[in-house]
C-alpha cells in the first residue's frame, strides 16, 4: 500500500508556484503533518528554479579547512561535505530555499506503507555517473547497504540513524525498499534519507576499496558538478556538469572551494578583502564587518552542535550525586558564558534538546526555568542549596577540568572555573590539551570536569539522544546512566504519533534537567556572508551546514 | 680542505641522525591520537577498539619503534618520505609545492635583513653615540623585541581595513606569476627579515667599532685614503666575519620564526603545513619536515664555517 500523500504517479515539470500550490493543497490534506512531510514528490525535477536565474560565472566559496580523508560517509565534518557535497546527489534532499521541505532527489517519489516498515524509493531513469556509467538501483542498495552495516574498518557515523532498516531490496532497477523491523517516525527516517552525508556513490567504487574511500580523492558521483583539480589545504576546483539529470543546472560553470579554518581572520579577511564570493563558518568580528558593508549580506543560522561540559561519574563521587550535577549546572549563568565568547564564535543558550526544535521547551519558557534565567540569583541560591542537602556544602577541591585547546573553550574554562569558585566554593584546575588528546583522556576518563563539543546529524531527538545520553552512547562521556531516561528515549524512538512524541521529548528534558548528564554551555550558530552578485541562496532558516551543501541552485547576478 | 670538509659532513650526518632520533622519539610518547582527526570527533567515539587498532596498523604505528625507524630511514634514502596520514599525499609532493615559498621567503627575509642592517651598523658605527645611532639602535631593539606573528597580524589587518587588501589566498608559485608570488611573499618576509635585521646592525655596529679602532685602519686614514674607502674597503671586510656568522644562525630563526609568521599572514608555505600537520597529529609529514629544517640549519652552518677561508686567507682549515 502506498502513503497517500507521496502516491502520485503523474510526472511533469512544476513551477515554483505550482510547487508551492501542491504542497499547500498536500498540506491542508495532511492536516497537523509537519511542513517537511507535505512533499508530494512528484516532479521529475527538483523545484527550485528561478525564472530570473543566469548561467555562468564562477563561485568563489570559502568554507572550513581541508578535509582529512575523502570519505565523505566515513566523516562528521564540514570539512568534508563542505568541499565534496557538490559533486554527489542523495536519495532525498532538503528545499535550498528552506532548507526544512524534503523534496524529491535521485529518488523522485517515494512510498510509505500504513504501518511504516516499508519505504520505497522510486529512481530517476537516465542519470549518470561522472565516469560515464548508470545510475540505478544497485548503487543505492550498496551504498546504504554500507552506511547502515559498514564494513569492518569503516566507521560511519549515521548508521544509528538506519538502525531500525533489516533489508535493502532492489525491487527492480529502478525501485528500491528499505525493509523496517520496527516502524520509526516518519520525519526522522525521510529526514535520515535526506541527510546531506547519505550521498549516493558507485556499487564499483565501493567494490573496487573494499569499502573505505578514505584516500580516495575522486570517487564518481552523479551531483552537479565535476572534480577539475585539488591543491592540498588550498582550493578544490570544480566544474559544472554537463550531464546533470536536472537539466539547467547548476548554473554556475565553475565552483572554487577554499579550505579555511572556521571562525578565523583568515577566513573574514579573504572574505572582507572580495577574495570570495561566499564565506561560511566567520568569526564573529569580521561577521559584524560584513554585514556593514554595502552589497553583502548576512545570515545566522542554527548548527547541529552542543557545548557541553560532562561530569566524571565513574572517577568522581561526589559527581555521581545527582544534587551536585544540577547545582554545578545551575551554578553556571549561561547569559553570561553566551556573551564572554561573542568575539570569537557566535553562540546561543539551550538546555538538554536542540533550543530550536519544535518538541524542545520554547526559549522563552526555557529562560524562566533555573539554570537559564537572565538573572542568575535564584538559581545560585537553589545550587547552594543542593550542595548543602548532598553534603558538599563546603565546596569540592582539586577538580580536574580537562579543557580542549580551542579559544572558546578556553574562554569557558576561566569563566566556569571563576563561576563555580565564587557561588559554590568548587575549585578546579584547569588542563588544557589538544583535540587529539583531549579524546583520548575523556574516553579513559582521566577528568573531573571536561568541557568540549558534541554534534549529531539531524535535529530529531533519537538521532542524539542514544549518542549523547545513552548508556553506551559514544559521546556520552560522563558515563551517565538514568533507566527512566533509557526506557522514555527507546519509547520515544519508537512513537510514530507526533503530539504523543512531543509530550515525550518534555518529560525527556524533565529528567535531564534534573539529573543532568551535562551541563548545556550553550549551541552553536553559523555565521555566513556573501556579495549581493551570489544568488539564489539564503541559508537563515537552514539547520546546520551538513543538508543544503550543492550549490546548483546559486546564480551569479554578475556572470 | 678536504679532511676538514669530511670531517664536518660526518659531523652534521651525526646531528642530523640525533635530531632525527629525537623527533621520532618525542612524537612518539606525546600523547594525543591521530585517529580523532582522521575520523573525526564522531567517528573516532564510534569505532569498535579492533577497528582503531587495524587502522593504527594500517597506518604503521602498530610497528615497534625500530621497526618504524628503520622504515623511516628507508623511505629518506629512496626519496619517498612517506604519505601523509591524510588524504594520502605524500611529504614529497608537500615539500616540492610549498617549499619554494617557504624558501622565497627565507631568502627574501636574508636579503631585507642584509640590506637594512648592514648600513644601519655602518651609519651607527661611524658616527657612534650621535642621533642617527641612537634612532638606530632603539629601532634595532624595537624590531628584536616585538613577535614576528603580532606585527604580522597587525599588517594584515592594517591592509584589510585602511585598503581593503589581502594578498592571494593559496600558492602561486614564482614562475606562474611573479607579481601575485611577490604580494605572498613579501609580507612574511619582511617582518622576518626587519627582525633579523636588527640582530645584524647591532652586530655590525659593534664589530666595526672594534676594527676602526685598529692600527691598520689608522694607518690608511693616515695615508689620506677617503673615509668612505677606509670603512667600506679595509675596516668592513674585517667586520663582517661575525655578521656572517650570526647570519647562518638567524637563518635558523628565519626557518623557526617563519612557522608563527606564515601562520599570521595565511601563507600557505611550509611552515604552515607544519603547524597543521602538528595539530592533526600527523606524524609523518611533522617528522620529516622537522628534520628537513634540521637539515638546512646544518648546512647554512657547514657553508658558513667554508665561507670563513674565503673571506679570511689567514683562516686555514687543518
Amino acid at each position: 500500500m502506498a502513503d497517500p500523500v507521496a502516491s502520485n504517479p503523474r510526472k511533469s515539470t512544476v513551477t515554483r508556484r505550482s510547487f508551492l500550490k501542491t504542497i499547500g493543497a498536500a498540506g491542508a490534506a495532511v492536516g497537523t503533518a509537519p511542513a517537511f512531510l507535505r512533499s508530494t514528490a512528484e516532479a521529475q525535477e527538483t523545484p527550485f528554479r528561478d525564472p530570473a536565474a543566469k548561467r555562468g560565472g564562477t563561485l568563489r566559496y570559502g568554507v572550513h579547512t581541508a578535509p582529512a580523508h575523502f570519505d565523505v560517509h566515513q566523516s562528521g565534518t564540514v570539512a568534508n561535505i563542505g568541499a565534496q557535497s557538490p559533486m554527489y546527489d542523495t536519495l532525498l534532499r532538503r528545499d535550498p530555499r528552506d532548507g526544512q521541505t524534503i523534496i524529491p532527489d535521485l529518488a523522485f517519489k517515494w512510498d510509505v506503507s500504513p504501518d511504516g516498515k516499508k519505504y520505497t524509493f522510486h529512481l530517476r531513469k537516465g542519470v549518470k555517473f561522472h565516469d560515464g556509467a548508470d545510475f540505478t538501483a544497485q548503487d543505492v542498495k550498496a551504498t546504504y547497504e554500507r552506511i547502515v552495516r559498514p564494513p569492518k574498518g569503516v566507521v560511519i557515523p549515521r548508521s544509528s540513524l538506519f538502525t531500525a532498516v533489516g533489508e535493502i531490496v532492489v525491487l527492480d532497477p529502478h525501485r528500491i525498499e528499505f525493509r523496517l523491523t520496527e516502524p520509526r517516525p516518519r520525519a526522522f527516517m525521510l529526514g535520515a534519507f535526506a541527510s546531506g552525508w547519505n550521498i549516493i556513490v558507485r556499487k564499483k567504487t565501493l567494490d573496487d576499496n573494499q569499502g573505505n574511500l578514505r584516500q580516495i580523492m575522486n570517487y564518481p558521483g552523479t551531483g552537479p558538478f565535476r572534480h577539475v583539480s585539488r591543491k592540498d589545504k588550498e582550493v578544490w576546483i570544480m566544474e559544472r556538469n554537463p550531464n546533470y539529470w536536472n537539466k539547467g543546472l547548476p548554473y554556475v560553470d565553475k565552483l572554487e572551494v577554499y579550505h579555511m579554518p572556521p571562525f578565523s581572520p583568515e577566513l573574514g579577511a579573504a572574505f572582507l578583502s572580495g577574495k570570495l564570493d561566499y564565506a561560511r563558518l566567520m568569526d564573529p568580528v569580521s561577521w559584524r564587518k560584513a554585514k556593514e558593508m554595502p552589497g553583502v549580506s548576512a545570515a545566522a543560522f542554527n548548527q547541529s552542535v552542543v557545548q557541553a561540559v560532562f561530569f566524571n561519574q565513574k572517577k568522581n563521587k561526589a559527581l555521581q550525586d545527582a544534587r551536585v550535577r544540577r547545582a554545578l549546572h545551575l551554578a553556571l549563568d549561561k547569559h553570561v558564558l553566551v556573551d564572554v565568547v561573542k568575539d570569537t564564535a557566535p553562540m546561543q543558550i539551550g538546555g538538554m534538546v536542540y533550543p530550536f526544535h519544535e518538541a524542545s521547551t520554547p526559549k522563552a519558557e526555557l529562560e524562566k526555568r533555573l539554570g537559564y534565567q537572565r538573572d542568575p540569583k535564584a538559581q545560585i541560591q537553589e545550587a547552594k542549596k543542593l550542595m548543602q542537602a548532598a553534603g558538599y556544602g563546603q565546596g569540592l577541591k582539586n577538580l580536574d577540568f580537562l579543557v580542549r585547546e580551542a579559544n572558546t573553550f578556553k574562554l569557558w574554562a576561566v569563566a566556569i572555573q571563576a563561576m563555580l569558585k565564587e557561588h559554590l566554593n568548587v575549585e578546579c584546575n584547569l588542563r588544557v590539551v589538544q583535540i587529539s588528546q583531549w579524546f583520548e583522556e575523556a574516553a579513559a576518563g582521566n577528568f573531573d570536569l571536561a568541557i568540549s563539543a558534541i554534534v549529531s546529524s539531524l535535529m530529531d531527538p533519537s538521532d542524539y539522544f542514544e549518542a549523547w545520553y545513552g548508556k553506551n552512547g559514544p559521546q556520552n562521556y560522563s558515563s551517565w546512566t538514568n533507566e527512566q531516561f533509557h526506557s522514555l528515549a527507546r519509547n520515544i524512538e519508537r512513537e510514530v504519533d507526533d503530539n504523543k512524541r512531543k509530550t515525550m521529548i518534555r518529560q525527556a528534558e524533565d529528567i535531564l534537567e534534573s539529573d543532568p548528564p551535562l551541563i548545556p554551555v550553550s549551541y552553536e550558530q553559523i555565521y555566513d556572508a556573501w556579495y549581493n552578485r551570489v544568488r539564489g541562496q539564503n541559508p537563515k532558516t537552514y539547520f546546520g551546514i551538513y543538508d543544503v551543501v550543492r550549490w546548483d541552485q546559486v546564480w551569479m547576478a554578475q556572470a | 680542505m678536504q679532511k676538514y670538509l669530511l670531517r664536518r659532513a660526518f659531523f652534521a650526518l651525526g646531528t642530523l641522525i640525533g635530531v632525527s632520533l629525537i623527533i621520532f622519539v618525542v612524537l612518539r610518547i606525546l600523547p594525543g591520537d591521530p585517529l580523532v582527526a582522521i575520523l573525526g570527533v564522531e567517528g573516532h567515539a564510534k569505532m569498535a577498539p579492533a577497528d582503531r587498532e587495524a587502522l593504527m596498523r594500517d597506518l604503521g604505528l602498530s610497528d615497534s619503534l625500530p621497526v618504524q625507524y628503520a622504515r623511516w630511514m628507508r623511505d629518506i634514502a629512496v626519496g619517498e618520505l612517506g604519505k601523509s596520514f591524510f588524504r594520502g599525499d605524500t611529504v614529497r609532493d608537500l615539500i616540492l609545492h610549498r617549499g619554494p615559498l617557504s624558501g622565497e621567503i627565507a631568502i627574501l627575509a636574508l636579503i631585507i635583513s642584509w640590506l637594512v642592517g648592514l648600513p644601519v651598523g655602518i651609519l651607527s658605527a661611524i658616527r657612534p653615540n650621535g642621533w642617527a645611532d641612537a634612532v638606530a639602535r632603539s629601532l634595532s631593539v624595537l624590531f628584536i623585541a616585538v613577535p614576528g606573528f603580532w606585527l604580522g597580524l597587525l599588517i594584515v589587518l592594517a591592509l584589510l581595513f585602511w585598503f581593503g587588501y589581502k594578498a592571494p589566498i593559496i600558492i602561486v608559485q614564482l614562475w606562474e606569476d611573479p607579481w601575485q608570488n611577490f604580494q605572498l611573499v613579501i609580507g612574511p618576509a619582511a617582518v622576518l627579515g626587519l627582525a633579523q635585521g636588527a640582530y645584524i646592525a647591532r652586530m655590525a655596529r659593534s664589530c666595526l667599532l672594534e676594527v676602526i679602532r685598529e692600527d691598520y685602519v689608522r694607518t690608511a686614514r693616515a695615508k689620506g685614503t677617503v673615509e668612505r674607502s677606509v670603512v667600506l674597503r679595509h675596516a668592513l671586510p674585517n667586520a663582517l666575519l661575525p655578521v656572517i656568522t650570526i647570519s647562518g644562525v638567524l637563518l635558523g630563526f628565519v626557518l623557526g620564526g617563519s612557522v608563527a609568521v606564515e601562520q599570521a599572514f595565511g601563507v600557505p608555505g611550509l611552515g604552515r603545513a607544519l603547524v597543521v600537520a602538528i595539530v592533526e597529529r600527523d606524524i609523518v609529514v611533522v617528522q620529516n619536515l622537522v628534520l628537513l629544517y634540521a637539515a638546512i640549519f646544518v648546512l647554512v652552518n657547514v657553508l658558513v664555517d667554508m665561507s670563513y677561508a674565503w673571506l679570511d686567507p689567514r683562516i686555514r682549515y687543518q
